[in-house]
């Protein structure tokens, strides 16, 4: 698909959101897991977010009024 | 030259630019003035404080290392540890800083003219507030992301950090108590109000059993889903408010609203968090930042006139109706968010310190992230003043000075030298779609008049004026409760850790009695705070709001002293005044607010003088102030007590922090011996500035 140089921008807006609100992390993780874990099967989705966000909030940490 | 010419021009356009609108803004002898010149001020300053002043403690003062691996790259381990995009982390760390704070305290601050309000936030952000989040980030991350309590233990001593640890606990009471009560205060008797923000909950448990069972995972098209069902809300909120026995329904006195949020406070830290916390932070966030970009188009946009004086008597009288005391020091502790708040100190040495990717990021991340709220304080500030003074008093004075009608308001606020005329109060309300406005306390009310004069401007005009309205009380509401939840959650572990340092299974966080006993000492303490404001005869915020702001800057005052106290111990006593100098301010406005608060023979504004006052009309058998009975006495004379000993404690502890950390500088300057410091060694850093691995030749390794 050519990609408009008038899109970019919005092309780079929905990366970036993407990867802001972590709807890309589970691809990410695929690929950290299969270079460092070869051979072992990875967690499916569900699996790996349910993980990430029991973790997450296991130490709420804080944030500003 | 050429070159020096090509770097330097465009600053000083830069700084011509800025210096015109201060100057327009400090000359204007106008009735109004445009909000640009504002606007443009703050921007023009906060470019110049990011390229020179941000650079220099960069560069010299902290000397960051780009060749020095961070904790994010050393201690990878793809969760807490991971080395983070920098434009990403920037989002992260902001939305964990920008909360409802920003836009509360510089509507109350308002009272003292645009003026105070706009000084402080760009020059308090500038060499405080900015100051303060950057170089505790940097000493988190030095130290593998250890938090501000651990850092004033081994850094300054046991004392130090003990009352640290106090510090955050009681702030993080204050702190939920005066943000449910702008809830409180925002919500009761709006049926449209109450009817969209209590939508939330089944809009939030949809999402998170969306997130969690359905489609894990997919944050976006949840959130997505989320918002749209949020607008669907607002706007059966509208119907509600209209149809009069739904309207009476969803009809709620302060106190009933009082007590559904400490039921749902509980509930939401008992629960297990992908119930309402996760979903509601999802949802929360992308409303913040939706909404604050909409705000900055609108006023770039419109460009509107600020209405407010630019300081009013108030600032040197000190009898303003929203919150007593002279500009010196009360506007520097109603400000909080935007110019110094302590509280970030607690975000940038949690978790953003682990996921930054290069020392040098903690610029970009900490000053300029901190510079954004900044901004933000900026846009809430010019919404308040936008609005015709003497609305804003009617809104703002405690109800019980206000009366009960349009006419009585009217009167009152020609009283503190404003005009109004009861046609516009009605006329004002009914724009918005509310029953009244008058005595709308708590800042989010006033704030969201403003804002939805500005957004009904570009969209929709008047007749959404209503929606916009509410759609502004609702996001504010919306995430003041996330911080009612997160923060809940925080303050339950927190004192379950402390009991398990005695009764070790309270410590295990996952053990239910341990859960439930927590949870109900939390909501209970801030519950305590919230009740007790919503019921004060004078007004609660008023009262509550100081408190709140000494707390947080007692908050600063530990992080800026555990940076100086760094700082000289790293050998850089030459550079100490850039976290000294904002330290002694902050120690300056938070003990003369305390002093003021404590021994002020004026019953307006010392504590006990107050409690004094009340405890002699009652041997008297009068009534004091504006209560009605003596049952209204008697909660005056509980209420000034409380907050006066909390006062008492704020003070003790700035003293005592300040005062080990002297004790401590002067050690080190004296002894002249090269001092122990935590910091992590140093390691070779593999990633490059865009976070990819290098292959790493002999050659070149020294960036």
């Amino acid at each position: 698909m050519p990609a408009s140089p008038l899109l970019k921008p919005f092309r780079y807006a929905w990366e970036y959101l993407k990867e802001i609100s972590g709807e890309n992390s589970y691809d990410r993780y695929l690929q950290t897991h299969a270079a460092t874990h070869p051979g072992k099967s990875p967690m499916t989705r569900g699996e790996y977010y349910r993980a990430r966000q029991d973790e997450k909030f296991a130490n709420p940490g804080s944030r500003c009024p | 030259m050429g070159n020096s010419l090509r770097r330097y021009g465009v600053w000083v356009v830069v700084a011509l630019v800025g210096a015109v609108c201060w100057g327009v803004l400090a000359l204007s002898r106008g009735e109004t003035i445009n909000a640009g010149w504002l606007l443009f001020a703050a921007i023009a300053s906060y470019a110049i404080a990011y390229r020179f002043y941000a650079r220099f403690i960069q560069r010299r003062v902290l000397e960051t290392d780009d060749s020095r691996a961070t904790p994010a790259e050393r201690l990878n381990n793809g969760r807490d540890f991971e080395p983070m995009d920098r434009r990403v982390l920037f989002g992260h760390h902001f939305a964990a800083i920008a909360g409802a704070g920003p836009l509360v305290g510089p509507v109350l601050a308002a009272q003292m003219g645009f003026l105070p309000g706009t000084v402080w936030i760009i020059v308090g952000v500038i060499l405080a507030g900015a100051v303060q989040d950057m170089t505790t980030l940097f000493f988190s991350m030095r130290r593998d992301g250890k938090t501000l309590g651990q850092m004033a233990r081994e850094e300054i001593g046991p004392v130090g950090g003990v009352a640290a640890l106090v510090a955050v606990l009681s702030i993080m009471v204050i702190l939920l108590a005066v943000l449910a009560l702008v809830v409180v205060l925002a919500l009761a008797a709006s049926p449209w109000g109450a009817f969209s923000l209590a939508m939330t909950l089944p809009i939030a448990l949809l999402m998170g059993v969306y997130l969690r069972f359905l489609r894990p995972g997919r944050v976006l098209e949840v959130s997505l889903i989320g918002v749209a069902l949020l607008f669907l809300a607002i706007i059966g909120g509208g119907w509600i408010a209209e149809s009069s026995p739904y309207a009476d329904f969803w009809t709620f006195t302060p106190n009933q609203i009082v007590f559904a949020l400490i039921a749902y406070g509980f509930v939401a830290s008992v629960l297990p968090v992908w119930v309402l916390l996760a979903p509601r932070d999802y949802l929360s966030t992308f409303m913040k930042i939706g909404t604050i970009l909409l705000l900055a188009i609108g006023i770039a946009v419109t460009l509107p006139s600020i209405q407010m004086p630019k300081v009013t008597e108030f600032a040197s009288t000190g009898a303003g109706p929203v919150f007593a005391g002279p500009l010196f020091p009360f506007v520097f502790i109603t400000i909080a968010c935007g110019a110094l708040s302590g509280f970030h100190a607690l975000v940038a040495s949690g978790t953003t310190p682990k996921l930054i990717q290069k020392e040098s990021q903690v610029r970009f991340i900490g000053y300029g992230a901190m510079l954004m709220e900044s901004f933000v304080a900026v846009m809430a500030l010019i919404a308040a003043t936008t609005l015709d003074p003497g609305v804003y008093f009617a809104m703002n004075a405690p109800a019980s000075v206000l009366g009960d009608t349009v006419q009585s308001a009217s009167q009152a606020v020609n009283g503190f030298g404003f005009q109004v005329d009861p046609q516009t109060l009605t006329q004002t309300a009914q724009n918005v779609g509310e029953e009244s406005i008058i005595g709308r306390t708590g800042g989010a009310p006033t704030l969201a008049v403003g804002m939805s004069a500005i957004f009904s401007s570009i969209i929709g005009g008047a007749a959404l004026q209503a929606f916009w309205y509410h759609f502004a009380i609702m996001f504010e509401a919306l995430f003041i409760l996330t911080t009612v939840d997160a923060g809940t959650r925080v303050g339950r572990f927190m004192i379950q850790d402390m009991i398990g340092n005695v009764y070790r299974p309270f410590a295990r966080t996952s053990w239910l009695p341990g859960n439930l006993v927590a949870s109900a000492l939390i909501v209970g303490a801030w519950g305590y705070f919230l009740y007790a404001g919503v019921n004060d005869p004078l007004g609660g915020i008023n009262q509550l709001f100081p408190l709140f702001g000494i707390a947080n800057q007692l908050l600063a005052a530990v992080a800026l002293t555990v940076g100086t106290t760094i700082l000289i111990k790293m050998g850089k006593l030459r550079y100490a005044w850039v976290t000294g100098l904002p330290l002694a301010w902050d120690a300056a406005v938070t003990l003369t607010a305390s002093w003021m608060k404590i021994f002020s023979s004026d019953p307006t504004l010392g504590f006990f003088a107050q409690r004094a006052a009340a405890q002699e009309a009652l041997a008297n058998g009068e009534l004091y102030g504006t209560a009605q009975s003596a049952d209204d006495v008697r909660q005056i004379i509980t209420n000034s007590t409380v907050d006066g000993i909390l006062s008492i404690l704020f003070a003790l502890l700035i003293i005592i922090v300040i005062g080990d950390a002297v004790r401590v500088w002067f050690g080190l300057i004296r002894g002249g011996q090269r001092p122990e410091m935590s910091e992590a060694p140093w390691e070779e850093s593999r990633l490059d500035s865009e976070g990819n691995e290098i292959e790493r030749e002999p050659v070149g390794a020294g960036r």
